[in-house]
This record gives structure tokens, C-alpha cells and sequence, in this order.
């Protein structure tokens, strides 16, 4: 006979959705559980943004001192070339994600919820079955379960991992550079570790089925990214279908269809496949819950309720976008409602960030985006070639810039983008600013720090006025 | 007959440049005077982006040196090339001031290469570079002057050996050891540009804390900081002289309240115990205006005492900032338009360019509690923010103060990565007068450093979850 516990809260899956919304029940004084089997901290932590944007920054500081080598820019010079220890920065980057992952059960810890480790199975909507490390079983029988399982990375029938071809999973795993490395699919996955491992001396080439890359953003906001592209000669196939590895002589090949429909190939090292991700709804007896579905996504409303009294589902099993944060803000709302607090989920804005080079922000609705759902815009655009603050960083000659859409008729900001080396960081007021309603007088009117990259946001929003300070009108 | 304008500004920097293109995008007759060579003012020339263009360049030398060897990235023997560097900061400053003088004459403004004085109710005199003399007559002035580096007594400042910020710009080689007289913001900034390059540097404070006007955890752990770098404080200290001999100088040093002397070694002194407003020679007296006892012109919305004289910038009150300046200038041009202009100073950010970076805005909790205002305070430290965790930068904290009562935020300080530019979304915040509850209810980017911001703001009601 399993033991049986039983508990207000249940949180199945434990990244930045689940364990969120497991403190947050802990802090509002629910008796609450989380299962968790693949570490604490989910995919984020683990095997996504974390380590990828600790990989990233390795990258780039290598990429910058190699660019000091004999007479330097900026009067540092390096005798010889910069040596990179893959095994050391996979090393530098484990010790990372293990203090956080750690940090993340201590959190749980003080919010007094417990963590178990081991996979949870559903035999009905409020009852599961634990498989736990130690061989052990455990049922839960909870008033409140909150779903959090996530998302993996989609697989690709005639791709399928293995050998050569690696998900972004083990491409932040790899201890060896690979020397040729082909990424299928230009999103935001694929461009950031692809330019990372190209900064880091690997030859990249990618192949895309779209006509563009990062198909979520206009041209003009990826135009920096792609020029950058081009200088280091990185050559990106678009409308390009890749259709399977041939092996020939001890070399590899990716095989794909180019735009005119020709066959081609490219040899490869190792191919890195970033065609998206879907939400993990198999394995875990979804399927006896009695729950709707909305595509491939659980269905809830905007309170992530499901159809079924007291089971809610938050992050990436409930669709779009699915971002960490998106995630966390969802989890932190349920434990609330459980709790009888009133909380929809309503957003104005909720920010993406690619970490790309350069830097990729968007907040709300572009122009076209607007445009198409019948807004008259009006638009400011500041280059941050006119930012003191990036010419004093080596940023500014990648083209970047931030640019606002906001109603013609009252002026209320629908969009925030931003693109150039160092914009990372601007999306927290970008978001604040959306999410208060700000209009664009509210930014002109805000005095921002000299120098800073902010001072191009107030001129982007003095831009859409007519009457910018720092380039002619 | 003399040239008649709307508005005549004295004075090309941040103040004065952003003041005359605001006003010829009004329509207004626009006449620049400046006596330097170069537009932009302290700021661009000798100021705020040198020393960033120099911040930037010697930070990356000694993470390259320091750093990367455990982030997997091997180097070897880096070495400096000061002129080089000098070189590129020369590069952006030029790009820089070029530019401003490029939006002089899109906006149909007059540069006028000389020094101007009022001679007079709407009377403006130049002496040109070559020594003759051109009168404009105006409706408006605005003064927009700046402010000169504050001298010591008994420290006579020659940009070689004994130098202001100025000249700590432009040395020509590392110095061996570099005394700083001042541990506040230039003080700070340029100490760390040295010590990064290889100089050890001392730090003679007056008062018992480093950057004495920010918020007091903040000066104490930047003062712990600073320290683990190599720089050496002394605190709570006066300079009463430096003696120059041919290779060395001697810092005569003794404590605030008197005795305890002690002689520092120095090559290389650097005086940055503040600024003050700069008015000499600008003949004030032939409208009337009289400067307060410490100089600055006093403003009722940039109106001077004088009918038809403004005032903007360092030169009046209100933080000696260029963004203040800047904001000062484009404000005081509406007005003259006819429109309305307004600027609030409590919302006006400041940031050190350290590392890690420091940015402030609002109230100090010193400053709630003399008040006697009810405040709470929402803390988190960027050692739990997983964005500064994989940038190996984890220095520092956010600390926001909100009203007890109706949770507006009164205050933001942060110290950490990137600081300078976190720092507007709590300006932002501030002049929509939002609650703490606004930020912790926004959702912000992960993985980003702003984060720290958002769960700083959950803080001041207790339900932080970070940490």
C-alpha cells in the first residue's frame, strides 16, 4: 500500500511557472506540494535560458578579445589569440545552474512547501501517483492542482536526435567545438546559440523554411541581426526544407530542398535542430483528467482555470507566448486565486527578449501589427548611432535602434522594439510603460539619465511627436 | 543696425544646445554662444562621455585580465596602449560634438565661437577669437553657463601633476599612485579608470562616508566594494596642502576636526570635491541678477529676477546633471514659446559609472526619515537574479522605498549591472507617481537583470519570491 498525501495545493512540474506558484502558495499559508522530476527550475534553469545566456556571454567576451589580438581597438592588445576551453566554459556554465537550481529548492524550503522528486501520474483530476527516485511510490490527493509541466523541444521525424544531430539541449552540453555546425531553424533559439557558437569560431550556416529569419518581428527590427549575419558570412538558407542527414566517407550532411526546390547539402560537424517547441501533454495521464484542449495546448480561461473545479494550468501547456515569464506571472496569479484573491490575467505587455547580436526587444504591437488590427499609428524611431552612451560602448555601428508605435488619434503607446548591442535591459521600463497605459508625451515628459541607451527611448517617443532633439525631424 | 533674436543662449552645452534646438524647432530666431571650440559643453568634451569612452576600456582590460580565465576563455599577456585608448575616446567625443553642431544648423540655429556677456536688457556682447566684439539684441536670454570645477585652497590645480577631472583625462602615462581629493561621483568614476589601468589609488574624504548624497546602505557597501578592488578610503579627512618637488608630490592630510596628520605619496593628484556654478565674467550686474551665497542664480521656472533673463542648468539649482540640464533647456525653450514646461527634479535619476554601476532616484531613506514620512522598503540583491548569475556580475542590490500608507514609490537605488540603465523604468515609475504594487505587478523579461526590480517592488509588501 502507497502512502498517501494529501495537501491543498499540488504543482506539477517545477520551472519558472511551477515553482512560483508553489512559493507563492507557501507564502499565502496553503499546505502545498510540488512534483518535480528533471531538477528543480525546468527547462529555464536547466537546459534554456539560463545556461544558453551564460554560454552567450562567454561567447561574446571571447568574440570581443579576439578582436584585440596585435593592434587592438579600444588600446588593449593580446599577443596572440584568444584560447577557448569549450570543456571550460561548459564547466563555468554548470556551476551556474547548479547554484541556482540549489537556490530554487532553499526558496521552496522557506515558503514551507514540499518538494518531491520523481514523476507524477494522474489517475483523476485531483489524484496522482509519484514515482519517486528511490523506487518508492507516493499519492497525492490535492483540493488544488496547478499544472505546470511545460514544454519540450520538437523533434523532427527525419532529424531525429541523435549522433550529429543535437536539440538546444545538448548543443549547451557539447565539451568540443564543432568546427561546422549547420542550425535548422532561424527562430530565436536557433540564431542566438548559432551566433554564439559562430563567435566562438564554429562555422554556422542555417537553413529556415520561412522566407525570413526570426519570423515574429518585422524586417526593419531584424535587419541589424541579418546584416550582422552577412559581415560574418554566415550563411543563412531561407525557404530552404531540410530533408535528412546523409552520411558519405566519414563526413556528415545535412540534405535540404533550397527556395528554387533544388537539393542541396551542407557538411556538418554537428546539426543543432531549433524548430520550436510543444507543450508536454503526454505521459502523465492528461488524459484522465477530463480537461478541454485548445490545439495542442490546455484549454483555460483568464484566470487559468480548466473546465475542472480547482485544476488550473499556467506556462507553456496552455499556449502562447511560451516565455519563462509569461509562465512565472501565471503561476504567481493561481496561487492567488486559490487563495480567493481576485486576479485576472490581463496583460498589456509581456516583453521578449531574444539574445541575439545585437539584442532583440519587443514590447506590444509593431506598426504592420497594429496597422492589421485597424489602429492608425504613428511611429518614432531613434538610431543608436546618435546615442552617446553606445558610442562610448563599442554599440551603435550595428544598426540598432528603438522604435515606439503609438495611436495616432490619443497618442497611447501600443509598441515598444528595440534592437542594437546592450538593449536587453531596456525592457523593463518598456514594459512598465505599456502596461500603465503611458502615452507619448508620458515618456518625452520623464527625465532620463545622461548617457544612457534610455534617453533613446524618450527620443524615439519626442520622435513620434515631430520634434526630436538629437537627429533632424 | 545690430541682429535682432527671440532667444540668445550663452552657453553650448547639454543645457544650452538642447535649450536652442528645442527653440528652433519653435520657429524661434536662435542665436548659440560658446567659448570653446567644440559644442557640447563639459558633458561631451571633458565630462560624462570621455570618461565613459575611458569607463569602458579599462573595465574590459581588467575583466580580460581578471576574469576570464575561469569563464573558459584564455588570453595570455594582455597589454595596454594608452594613447590608443586615449585615441578612441577622442574618436567618440569628436563623432559626438560634430554632431551637435550638425543639429545647430538643421534647426536654423547661429553658433557663435566666443564669450558671451549680457550687456543689458536685451543685449548680448561676443568677443570673437580674433578679440573684436559683436552685440545681439534679443527678446530673451538664457543663461546656460554651467559650472567650473570647485578649487581647494592650497591646491593649485596645473593638469599635470595636480589635475581636475580635466586633466585626469588626458595623462599621459599610468600613474604609480593617484590620491583623489573626494570620494563623490567624478572622484569614483576616475579612480576606477586608473586603478583598472594599474594605479593604486587613495581616496581623502571630508565626511565619514564615500558618494555622501546617495542612499546610505548603498555609500556603505560601494565603500566594501571599492575596497575589495584595491582602492584605499580615507575618510573623514581634510587635505591642507601638496608640496611638489621635481618627480613627487606629498598630500598633507589631517582629520576633519583637526590634528592626526599624515603625508600621502602621489604622483598624480586629482581635486574633485565638486563643482560650482560658473558666472565670471558674465555681467549679471548690468540687469541686476545677484547669485546666492553659493553662487547659483535663483529661478522661479527658469525666470531669473530679470525681465527677459532665464536661467537653465548646472548654473541655477536642482541636481548638477546634463540630462537635468538638458530637460531644463527644453522646458525653459516652451516657455519662451508660449507653452507649458515643467520639471520635476525629484524624478531626476543619477548614476555612477562604476562597477558595479550605481543609479538613484527619488527619495534616500535618510532623506524619508528626516522628513518624517512612513515609508516601506523592498530590497533584493542581484546575487539571486539568475540574469546576473550568468554574466558573472552579481555585485549589488535594488532597493525600492514606497509611501507606508498609498504604496507610491518615493525612491529607487540600485547598485549592480547595468544600473544606468534600469534606473529609468523606476523614473518612469515615479512620474506617473505609481505604487510599488504597479512594478511587482508588470511582468518583466526573463532572463533580464530587471527582474531584480520587479521583485525588489514585490518586497515592500513582504511577498518577494526570488529570495
Amino acid at each position: 500500500m502507497a502512502d498517501i498525501r494529501k495537501c491543498q495545493v499540488l504543482v506539477v512540474g517545477g520551472g519558472p511557472g511551477g515553482y512560483p506558484a508553489a512559493i507563492r502558495a507557501g507564502q499565502l499559508g496553503l499546505d502545498t506540494v510540488i512534483v518535480d522530476k528533471h531538477g528543480l527550475g525546468g527547462t529555464c534553469l536547466n537546459r534554456g535560458c539560463i545556461p544558453s545566456k551564460a554560454f552567450i556571454h562567454a561567447a561574446s567576451k571571447y568574440e570581443e578579445m579576439a578582436g584585440h589580438v596585435g593592434e587592438g581597438a579600444l588600446g588593449i592588445s593580446l599577443k596572440n589569440a584568444p584560447v577557448l576551453d569549450m570543456a571550460g566554459v561548459t564547466a563555468w556554465k554548470d556551476t551556474i545552474v547548479g547554484k541556482l537550481t540549489k537556490g530554487v529548492g532553499q526558496l521552496l524550503k522557506s515558503a514551507k512547501v514540499e518538494a518531491v522528486s520523481g514523476w507524477a501520474t494522474f489517475s483523476d483530476a485531483k489524484t496522482c501517483t509519484v514515482e519517486m527516485e528511490d523506487g518508492k511510490t507516493l499519492t497525492i490527493e490535492a483540493e488544488n492542482v496547478i499544472l505546470a509541466t511545460g514544454s519540450k523541444e520538437t523533434e523532427l521525424p527525419f532529424l531525429p536526435f541523435g549522433g550529429k544531430v543535437i536539440g538546444s539541449t545538448a548543443a549547451l552540453e557539447l565539451t568540443e567545438l564543432p568546427k561546422k555546425l549547420v542550425v535548422v531553424g532561424a527562430g530565436y533559439i536557433g540564431l542566438e546559440l548559432g551566433i554564439a557558437f559562430a563567435k566562438m569560431g564554429s562555422d554556422v550556416s542555417f537553413v529556415e523554411a520561412a522566407d525570413a529569419i526570426l519570423p515574429l518581428y518585422d524586417s526593419e527590427m531584424t535587419r541589424p541581426i541579418t546584416q550582422w549575419l552577412k559581415r560574418h558570412k554566415i550563411n543563412v538558407h531561407l525557404k530552404a526544407r531540410a530533408k535528412g542527414v546523409e552520411e558519405k566517407d566519414g563526413k556528415s550532411f545535412l540534405v535540404f530542398e533550397d527556395s528554387s526546390g533544388k537539393a542541396e547539402k551542407l557538411e556538418a560537424d554537428r546539426i543543432l535542430v531549433a524548430v520550436g517547441r510543444k507543450p508536454v501533454t503526454e505521459g502523465w495521464g492528461l488524459e484522465n483528467m477530463g480537461l478541454d484542449m485548445a490545439g495542442p495546448f490546455v484549454k483555460v480561461d483568464d484566470q487559468c482555470r480548466t473546465p475542472m473545479r480547482g485544476v488550473y494550468a499556467i506556462g507553456d501547456l496552455v499556449g502562447e507566448p511560451l516565455l519563462a515569464h509569461k509562465a512565472t506571472a501565471q503561476g504567481e496569479l493561481v496561487a492567488e486565486v486559490i487563495a480567493g484573491h481576485r486576479r485576472r490575467f490581463d496583460p498589456n505587455a509581456i516583453a521578449a527578449v531574444c539574445f541575439t547580436e545585437p539584442e532583440i526587444v519587443g514590447v506590444g504591437l509593431g506598426p504592420d501589427e497594429a496597422k492589421k488590427k485597424g489602429e492608425n499609428v504613428i511611429t518614432g524611431k531613434f538610431p543608436l548611432a546618435a546615442s552617446g552612451r553606445a558610442l562610448s560602448m563599442e554599440g551603435g555601428a550595428d544598426g540598432g535602434f528603438v522604435r515606439i508605435t503609438a495611436r495616432e488619434s490619443d497618442h497611447v503607446i501600443l509598441g515598444i522594439h528595440a534592437v542594437g548591442k546592450h538593449v536587453s535591459e531596456l525592457s523593463g521600463e518598456f514594459a512598465l510603460a505599456v502596461e500603465m497605459g503611458a502615452r507619448l508625451e508620458d515618456i518625452a515628459g520623464t527625465i532620463h539619465v545622461h548617457p544612457t541607451l534610455t534617453e533613446g527611448f524618450a527620443e524615439s517617443a519626442l520622435a513620434a511627436l515631430g520634434h526630436p532633439i538629437h537627429i533632424p525631424a | 543696425m545690430a541682429d535682432t533674436y527671440d532667444v540668445v543662449i550663452i552657453g553650448g552645452g547639454p543645457g544650452g544646445y538642447n535649450c536652442a534646438i528645442r527653440a528652433g524647432q519653435l520657429g524661434l530666431k536662435t542665436a548659440i554662444i560658446e567659448m570653446r571650440k567644440t559644442l557640447g559643453g563639459t558633458c561631451l568634451n571633458v565630462g560624462c562621455i570621455p570618461s565613459k569612452a575611458l569607463l569602458h576600456a579599462s573595465e574590459l582590460y581588467e575583466m580580460a585580465n581578471s576574469e576570464f580565465a575561469g569563464m573558459g576563455i584564455g588570453t595570455g599577456k594582455i597589454t595596454l596602449n594608452l594613447e590608443k585608448m586615449m585615441g578612441q575616446k577622442a574618436d567618440a567625443v569628436e563623432g559626438l560634438t560634430k554632431g551637435v553642431a550638425g543639429l545647430m544648423k538643421k534647426n536654423k540655429v547661429e553658433h557663435f565661437h566666443g564669450k558671451g556677456k549680457i550687456a543689458g536688457k536685451g543685449k548680448v556682447t561676443v568677443t570673437l577669437e580674433d578679440g573684436s566684439e559683436k552685440t545681439l539684441e534679443t527678446k530673451n536670454i538664457v543663461i546656460a553657463t554651467g559650472s567650473e570645477v570647485t578649487p581647494l585652497p592650497g591646491v593649485e590645480i596645473d593638469e599635470k601633476q595636480i589635475v581636475s577631472s580635466t586633466g585626469a583625462l588626458e595623462l599621459e602615462s599610468v600613474p604609480e599612485k593617484l590620491v583623489l581629493i573626494g570620494a563623490g561621483v567624478i572622484g569614483l568614476e576616475l579612480g576606477s579608470v586608473w586603478r583598472r589601468l594599474g594605479s593604486e589609488v587613495m581616496v581623502v574624504e571630508y565626511l565619514d562616508r564615500v558618494l555622501p548624497t546617495m542612499d546610505g546602505e548603498i555609500s556603505k557597501q560601494a565603500k566594501r566594494l571599492f575596497e575589495k578592488q584595491g582602492m584605499i578610503f580615507k575618510l573623514g579627512r581634510k587635505v591642507t596642502g601638496v608640496e611638489k618637488d621635481a618627480k613627487a608630490l606629498k598630500v598633507k592630510t589631517e582629520a576633519a576636526s583637526g590634528g592626526e596628520e599624515e603625508v600621502l605619496d602621489a604622483d598624480v593628484v586629482l581635486v574633485c570635491i565638486g563643482r560650482r556654478p560658473y558666472t565670471e565674467g558674465l555681467g549679471l550686474e548690468s540687469v541686476g541678477i545677484e547669485t546666492d551665497k553659493r553662487g547659483f542664480i535663483p529661478n522661479e521656472h527658469f525666470r531669473t529676477s530679470a525681465d527677459g533673463v532665464w536661467v537653465i542648468g548646472d548654473t541655477t539649482h536642482g541636481p548638477m546633471l546634463a540630462h537635468k540640464a538638458e530637460d531644463d533647456g527644453t522646458a525653459c525653450a516652451e516657455l519662451i514659446a508660449g507653452k507649458a514646461g515643467h520639471v520635476n527634479y525629484l524624478a531626476t535619476p543619477s548614476v555612477v559609472y562604476t562597477r558595479p554601476e550605481i543609479a538613484s532616484v527619488g527619495y534616500t531613506e535618510e532623506q524619508l526619515k528626516e522628513m518624517g514620512r512612513e515609508y516601506k522598503t523592498g530590497k533584493f540583491p542581484f546575487m539571486a537574479n539568475s540574469r546576473a548569475r550568468t554574466n558573472h556580475d552579481t555585485d549589488g542590490f535594488v532597493k525600492i522605498l514606497a509611501d507606508a500608507k498609498t504604496d507610491e514609490i518615493l525612491g529607487g537605488h540600485i547598485m549592480g549591472p547595468h544600473a544606468g540603465e534600469m534606473i529609468g523604468e523606476i523614473a518612469l515609475a515615479m512620474e506617473f507617481r505609481a505604487a510599488s504594487e504597479d512594478i511587482a505587478r508588470t511582468s518583466h523579461a526573463h532572463p533580464t537583470l530587471s527582474e531584480a526590480i520587479r521583485q525588489a517592488a514585490m518586497g515592500v509588501e513582504g511577498w518577494t519570491m526570488q529570495m
